[in-house]
């Protein structure tokens, strides 16, 4: 390949990939995109696309342990983290290096992510509330982590963006958050300024369950106390990328480039009607919400989205996809600091361990290959480094899950994973001295935590049950189970941290990463609290609570002499933050590297604080801002009048 | 000549009931007789359903997992049928009428008769083979809008033509028209997904041209390119006519862009496997069984599932449209049902139980 | 009755173990399935010890569901034969031989869901806005 034949080479086709190679192409801009995973999954061929599809989902049946990676191929060439693989970090067992990850604890790091066509929009739930105002100005407000370089109003256009290239369903009103107490009054942030007058979703909002409105029917009017302070239960239906009823107000068309004003601008057109993107290999498919009740690990029929949906949007003319492409480390020139190359391998086969090395060339180079993978590639590279932030600030959320039975049936294991949330802590004073939670109510019994409904029979059985007494056991067992789930903030801290040792390499020789990642005092004391609150909830729900934390757990923590145990909600956040310095951040504000004028880092990963949201949707709206500044630099540098030759579309 | 792809709908099968028969042999009936209309477009809504139960049991009998394209083609076919059914329906209401949906006459007594004098053959519910696509070719290829010799044959399109021209006399000649219908009893375009075609209230005479419009396919025809590549990379596959899908399903073969609609399809070969399905008994009835045995039981249930979504269509089409939204978990209901059928053996013949598609109380 | 083949009685006890009828059972398509593997995965001398204490409580009872439960917790529960019973009725139920799937099919026809009135996740999937409304009765006669 000749030097810059592409204007911009793309590591990583999941959301924020697919977004700028969408965004880009449609603009005009030769891109390459590499994907480490297998070729197969990238087909825009509807036929190989449903077998693929259909071949992921006969896995998924087929496996033991429906986890989140289960229907999808996991390569030896380009392992994906496995939940499978969390083990307890012990002082005897340290570092465990079961999997794709090392693990130097002291608390195993309990969030996957998939390597593969698509990434892990493939199993993502779908959940997509913005962050909140105060999210973005922690240490300001709250004086603790960091405040971000820009300002909600300021990412409000691009979240309108990510919410019309994912296809958002809800309902703006049931955004009225509340953000703090104040006396006996809660202020509620007014969703008229938070999301603009006349704002709505592309679709309605996805039904709320009949499990919620058992749970809020056996709670209205419920305040809860906590440390003195009396809060109102509030409920949100929680917006989500999945295919719903559209809305008629909806009049945002897409989005495209500006070349005169230098922006990306969302279209509107009064006479629009939203249509919404069923699966890849038949658009009627998907059209709806079928209820499968698989979104994580996958979504059967394509009604929710998946990065895929975008990147069938683009234009083919200025695309060329490799796939089964590793990317391993990245050349810069020691004068200019620029970037000059990509370095990936090209394996032949799913698990072979012969591959062709090879380099990438652009103008501009973006890695978005996922938040654990862009830090590992960036310290191989020994690049983008100068405020040693690389790989640190490894966040997530703590999952801290509540479970017992109702006492009357809810009907769980229906529906979308989950469609409301209990807003009440995402904000307040409270965030001086521990992080805030989103309290979704789970649409899935305990399938979580316990491994139900499997072990609710397992457990009937011992007891000897067996016939219509059995049959009748369940169904009154399985039916009532409530899961609650409080998944709190965690705090930037630079001792949470991917790094890289010379010992663990994969079979390409790419580096496996190597984990430290430990919980605070400020995640534990909101585990405290959130307990303290779960139990005014269930007392109002009259659940009997079976909840039950041991220490025998990976991730269990003693606090205040009890035991706490959380899991991962699969949100990587903050290993190459974005900051108003050199200093502090690896990104700016417009995503490229402080370091290398013409490197861009995208996904999670930029995140300086993670907030109660899931970062999809913050992070797709930053993907926005990545390729509105990525084109501005291009078109800037570009010589007027000059034409590109028109490249094939290929995937070899 | 009619084009072979079409961007909306199709040329479209019409199973016809007796009820119907008379109204089409009814040759001189009055186009200015209000009533007369009204029950015509009763019987409109009886045709749009009555090819859903045979159309079903084909789709149903395919084994999970197989024959993607023949399902995916059924598929589509039905969901049409409903949306013209509700069309029908929505056109009755908006000129003041009531659509009955759930009377014990409504389902036909399969096996069931299509009039065409020249061409008799018996629809079934049954499996899907090569014998029933043959059955729904004819049934599709009656919809012919091609005028037809004799004095008794009169094709659908005619048919739907006398509604048409029927609503206009009558609208013109009636003082403040006829579009007098509740707009509220109205079923949108929103609870309408899933396949090509729209789904269109009918507020007044335009609207109910367009419907009929709709609802006879004569959308828009297209040349026969459909294939570019973009389109075939990003899998954009043009609708076109019933008859030529059930046509491609029976020849295994794709029509290339360039043959005519007279032709056998030539393109790609697609693979269909006949054997890939419940080897369901042919016209099942709950009478077949012992009553109280545990197969009358499953039909009753099944059955007794069929009612419950008749009766939410005639709820959603009699003033509550959104029990249509009610409606999409019966119809799945109803699948899972007839797929329990097809998976008891029948008798020790290796024949297989099947949805009867009976009124039951 | 004791002509019954081990597949006959492998279905009849079945019903009685998993409280779901023979047509029921029969609906999910599984029957020969499950039989193969539960006999492939036995040593033959289990396999006929197993149908020769099924068929000796089936015959005994005199079609008296109350019996045959008897015989069930004595004997099938009991502890030489307690883990090929609980085997069988995991079978029905989720699909699962022990810890392994047994197919994709047997994971979409676990009565489980059924019992829980729900169905499998990425399966039988029940169409948009069902989860917000208790789930479908049909009355029976």
């Amino acid at each position: 390949m000749n030097d810059h034949e592409y204007d911009v080479v793309i590591v990583g086709s999941g959301i924020a990939g697919s977004v700028l190679t969408k965004t880009l192409t449609q603009a005009g801009k030769k891109v390459l995109l590499l994907e480490a995973g297998l070729q197969a999954g990238i087909a825009f061929d509807a036929e190989k696309n449903f077998q693929n599809y259909q071949y992921y989902l006969n896995t998924f049946y087929k496996a033991g342990a429906k986890v989140p990676n289960s229907p999808y191929p996991n390569i030896e060439d380009a392992q994906s983290i496995n939940v499978l693989d969390i083990e307890k970090i012990t002082p005897e067992n340290k570092p465990t290096t079961n999997g794709y990850l090392v693990q130097e604890g002291p608390l195993p790091f309990a969030s996957d992510c998939l390597r593969g066509p698509g990434g892990t929009t493939l199993h993502w739930l779908g959940s997509t509330p913005r962050m909140l105002p105060n999210d973005f100005r922690m240490k300001t407000e709250y004086g603790v982590g960091v405040d971000w370089p820009i300002t909600y109003d300021e990412l409000k256009p691009y979240y309108e963006m990510a919410e019309n290239e994912i296809g958002i369903s809800g309902d703006v009103e049931d955004q009225k958050v509340p953000e703090k107490v104040v006396g006996d009054k809660t202020i509620y942030y007014n969703v008229d300024r938070t999301y603009g007058k006349d704002y709505v979703f592309p679709m309605k909002k996805i039904p709320q369950s009949y499990l919620d409105k058992v749970c809020m029917n056996r709670s209205k009017g419920l305040k809860v106390e906590l440390n003195k302070v009396v809060y109102d239960i509030v409920y949100s239906s929680t917006p989500q990328g999945r295919n719903s009823i559209p809305d008629p107000r909806y009049k945002l068309t897409g989005i495209t480039w500006d070349q005169r004003a230098k922006k990306l601008v969302l279209h509107r057109k009064d006479d629009y009607e939203y249509q919404p993107v069923g699966s890849n290999w038949d658009p009627y498919t998907g059209q709806r919400c079928e209820g499968n009740a698989s979104c994580v690990p996958i979504c059967p029929v394509q009604a929710k989205y998946n990065a895929l949906k975008t990147l069938r949007k683009s234009d083919p003319e200025y695309l060329a996809i490799i796939t089964q492409a590793v990317a391993s480390r990245i050349f810069y020139d020691k004068g200019s600091n620029d970037i000059t190359g990509i370095e990936y391998k090209k394996y032949k086969y799913a698990d072979s361990t012969v591959f062709e090395t090879k380099v990438a060339k652009g103008k501009i180079y973006v890695l978005a290959a996922s938040a654990i993978e862009n830090a590992k590639i960036l310290l191989a590279s020994g690049i983008a480094n100068s405020s040693d932030q690389v790989g640190r600030n490894l966040m997530d959320h703590f999952v801290m899950l509540t479970w017992g039975l109702l006492p009357e049936k809810g009907f769980p294991y229906r529906g979308p994973g989950s469609t409301t949330n209990i807003s009440t802590f995402r904000d307040g004073t409270f965030r001086k001295e521990h992080s805030a939670w989103i309290s979704p109510i789970d649409n899935w019994g305990w399938a979580w935590p316990t491994f139900a409904p499997g072990t609710d029979l397992s457990n009937a059985l011992s007891e000897g049950m067996f016939g219509k007494k059995l049959r009748a056991h369940l169904n009154d067992v399985i039916t009532r189970q409530l899961l609650l789930h409080f998944e709190c903030e965690q705090i930037p801290d630079p001792n949470n941290r991917v790094t890289i040792d010379p010992k663990y390499k994969d079979q390409l020789g790419n580096y496996r990463p190597v984990i430290q990642y430990q919980s605070t005092e400020y995640m534990n004391k909101a585990m405290e609290a959130a307990k303290k609150v779960s139990d005014q909830i269930f007392k109002a729900y009259g659940v009997e609570d079976f909840t039950d934390y041991t220490m025998k757990n990976a991730d269990a923590v003693k606090y205040n002499g009890k035991v706490y145990n959380f899991w991962g909600a699969g949100h990587i956040v903050g290993t190459h933050r974005m900051g108003s310095s050199k200093e502090h951040s690896v990104v700016n504000p417009d995503q490229r590297t402080w370091d290398h004028d013409n490197l861009y880092l995208v996904g999670c990963g930029n995140m300086p604080t993670i907030g109660t949201s899931n970062p999809t949707l913050t992070m797709t709206a930053l993907s926005f801002k990545a390729a509105e500044s990525i084109l501005k630099q291009l078109e800037k540098n570009e010589d007027h009048g000059s034409t590109f030759s028109k490249k094939q579309f290929e995937t070899t | 000549m009619e084009a072979l792809f079409q961007k909306s709908n199709s040329k479209r099968h019409r199973l016809i009931s007796n009820k119907f028969l008379q109204s089409l042999n009814d040759r001189n009936f009055d186009l200015l007789d209000f009533d007369k209309l009204k029950e015509n477009l009763q019987s409109a809504i009886e045709l749009e359903h009555s090819t859903i139960p045979p159309y079903l049991c084909a789709l149903y009998s395919i084994k999970e997992g197989t024959n993607e394209f023949a399902v995916k083609t059924i598929r589509s076919i039905v969901v049409e049928e409903m949306l013209h059914m509700v069309m029908a329906a929505n056109i009755l209401n908006a000129i003041g009428g009531s659509p009955a949906i759930n009377t014990p006459d409504f389902i036909p007594e399969y096996p069931t008769k299509l009039p065409m004098i020249d061409e008799t053959f018996m629809v079934d519910l049954g499996k899907f083979s090569k014998e029933s696509i043959d059955i729904f070719l004819q049934i599709e290829k009656s919809a012919d809008h091609k005028p037809h010799g004799g004095d008794d044959y009169h094709s659908i399109g005619e048919f739907y033509t006398a509604i048409r021209e029927s609503l206009i006399l009558i609208d013109k000649n009636t003082p403040g028209g006829i579009f007098t219908g509740k707009p509220e009893l109205q079923v949108t375009s929103e609870q309408y997904y899933g396949s090509g075609g729209k789904l269109i209230p009918v507020y007044c005479l335009e609207d109910a041209l367009e419907a009929i419009e709709e609802i006879m396919g004569q959308g828009e025809g297209i040349d026969n390119s459909i294939y570019d590549g973009d389109q075939e990379m990003f899998g954009e596959d043009k609708e076109y006519a019933h008859y030529f899908k059930f046509n491609e399903i029976y020849h295994e073969r794709k029509y290339s862009p360039t043959d005519k609609s007279d032709d056998e399809p030539s393109g790609h070969p697609i693979n269909i496997e006949w054997n890939e399905v419940y080897n369901m008994q042919k016209n099942p009835k709950m009478s077949d069984y012992p009553v109280g045995s545990e197969l009358y039981q499953k039909t009753y249930e099944f059955n007794k599932t069929y009612m419950a979504l008749l009766n939410n269509l005639h709820d959603a089409c009699n003033g509550q449209p959104d029990m249509l939204l009610k409606g999409v978990a019966l119809m799945y209901d109803l699948k899972y049902k007839a797929l329990e059928l097809m998976k008891t053996p029948y008798e020790d013949d290796g024949l297989m139980a099947g949805p009867s598609f009976e009124y039951v109380n | 009755m004791s002509k019954k083949t081990p597949k006959e009685s492998f279905l009849t006890i079945s019903v009685y173990l998993t409280g779901y009828s023979q047509v029921d059972l029969l609906g999910t398509g599984m029957l020969d399935t499950y039989y193969n593997t539960f006999v492939e995965n036995l040593e033959i001398e289990n396999v006929t010890t197993y149908f020769k204490e099924v068929d000796q409580i089936l015959d005994n009872s005199g079609n008296s569901e109350e019996k045959i439960n008897e015989g069930i917790t004595k004997v099938l529960f009991g502890s030489a034969l307690v883990s090929l019973t609980t085997n069988l009725i995991t079978m029905w139920y989720t699909g699962n031989w022990g810890q392994d799937v047994i197919s994709p099919e047997s994971y979409t026809q676990g009565l489980i869901w059924n019992a829980a009135q729900a169905h499998p996740p990425g399966a039988k999937q029940p169409g948009y806005g069902s989860w917000a409304d208790e789930p479908i009765e049909i009355p029976t006669i």
